[in-house]
């Protein structure tokens, strides 16, 4: 099945409307009961689905869409994570063959290891930037707990996601658009 | 044969393209200062909104919650009585909130009678979605005179400095984070450091000489050097002294006086210049 742009333009402004919807969730609505540290970063899963599920040459250009979004919730800004968004890309690409989301339990693990790929970037790129490699430990420690909650809910963000592109959760790498 | 095909082709154009954009946008990004563009300025003020809504809601539901939900299962023949008690203790606890809030402010405005600069009382609406960065977003802007740059404190203490501003939010950069660092001075002894963000609401106390003699319960200042936050604002105390075998300097601990995990409300200090541009 191939997507229409007209069609690619309504998932895309869904899935920008749901990730709206859970960075308030994690920037107001999380810390207003308390919950300050280990911050759910939702967005990595986005990226994460679409670098595993769909198979469109204009993937890095969403990536791009959605971390510009991102970057209105946080000083981290658009290109970090656009950055490990394409490494993320790459990775998917070469492991394509071996990915096969077909159980929930599957689809945890999966994620979770393109978080750790996504983490370790981005902490990189952090450090880099500040010249300080004495907090790589601790800024990698503050995304894990996190992840893993993240991993754990995964299944249920792809599920809804994978409504949003309308593809068959049976395909692995997706369809073409 | 064939070993790319056009479609692998558009892929490693478009890989190669974003990839470009983002090494380029990292290479012009500071975690100290940050000028919005138009698009990001666009996005907070349609969205802060909502954040704002919500911190306001949360009082009125748990206030619902509390006073009426709680009660649905009183008998009926109680039921007309138990509403009557239900609105009035709404009402003494919406009164006891108000109380509360006015009893906060006044602290945090009598604080700030000390201090010279002209201040903005600000309401925190969010905090920054991701984990290395400890900002938060206050529902005050450029429209009411705050600039980059400009201190925030609460009547506990320093908050951190307005990293980015848009015409009516801004983003404070707080002591917390590990990209904001305070130079200070230990009020009892005089000596200077630099505060820096950890994890877990503490701080860091760095370049301090292993010499100096720094004690646990120290109270630490702003020491007003740096342009940023003006002289004598409590910061935090020192928590924790590792005294290594090894090295120059002090490994000191520091809680920050602010309770950030309880932070509502804050002053954002204007200075002249910047009230004058903002006319």
């Amino acid at each position: 099945m191939n997507m229409k742009l007209s069609q690619m333009m309504i998932a895309l402004f869904m899935t920008i409307a749901l990730l709206i919807g859970l960075e308030i969730v994690t920037a107001t609505i999380l810390p207003l009961f308390g919950w300050h540290e280990y911050r759910l970063i939702f967005h990595v899963l986005f990226i994460i689905f679409l670098a595993i599920r769909l198979d469109t040459p204009l993937v890095p250009w969403l990536v791009l869409i959605l971390q510009v979004i991102h970057s209105a919730f946080s000083v981290e800004g658009w290109a970090i994570g656009t950055f490990a968004g394409i490494i993320i890309l790459l990775s998917a690409n070469y492991l394509k063959e071996i990915l096969h989301l077909t159980t929930a339990f599957m689809t945890m693990i999966t994620v979770q290891l393109f978080q750790v790929i996504w983490f370790v970037t981005v902490t990189c790129i952090i450090c880099l930037k500040i010249s300080d490699f004495s907090k790589f430990g601790m800024v990698l420690w503050s995304f894990v707990p996190g992840s893993f909650v993240l991993s754990f809910i995964s299944p249920l963000l792809f599920w809804s996601l994978e409504r949003i592109w309308r593809e068959s959760s049976e395909s692995t790498r997706g369809v073409g658009i | 044969m064939k070993l790319i095909n056009e479609s692998s082709k558009t892929k490693i154009v478009n890989n190669f393209i974003v990839g470009i954009l983002a090494i380029y946008g990292i290479s012009q990004k500071s975690f100290q200062l940050d000028d919005p563009t138009l698009f990001e300025k666009i996005v907070t003020e349609v969205i802060s909104p909502v954040q704002e809504g919500i911190v306001a809601s949360k009082q009125s539901i748990t206030s619902l919650w509390d006073n009426y939900l709680l009660i649905v299962n009183t008998s009926k023949e109680n039921e007309i009585l138990h509403k009557q008690i239900s609105r009035l203790e709404r009402d003494i606890s919406s009164m006891e909130e108000i109380r509360k809030e006015n009893l906060r402010l006044k602290k945090l405005l009598n604080y700030s009678d000390e201090l010279t600069h002209h201040k903005v009382l600000a309401q925190v609406v969010g905090w920054d979605s991701a984990n290395e960065f400890k900002v938060i977003r206050v529902n005050k802007g450029t429209r009411h005179g705050i600039r980059v740059m400009s201190s925030v404190i609460t009547d506990q203490g320093l908050v951190g400095y307005v990293y980015r501003v848009t015409p009516n939010y801004a983003d404070v950069l707080t002591i917390l984070d590990q990209n904001n660092r305070v130079d200070v001075l230990v009020e009892r002894t005089r000596t200077h450091g630099i505060v820096e963000g950890l994890f877990n609401f503490k701080c860091a106390l760095k370049y301090v000489m292993r010499n100096e003699p720094v004690e646990v319960g120290d109270k630490l200042l702003t020491a007003g050097v740096g342009g940023i936050y003006p002289k004598g604002i409590k910061v935090g105390m020192v928590k924790d002294i590792a005294r290594e075998n090894f090295g120059m300097t002090l490994n000191i601990e520091v809680v920050p006086s602010v309770e950030f995990d309880k932070l509502e409300e804050v002053l954002v200090l204007v200075t002249q210049d910047e009230e004058e541009v903002s006319n």
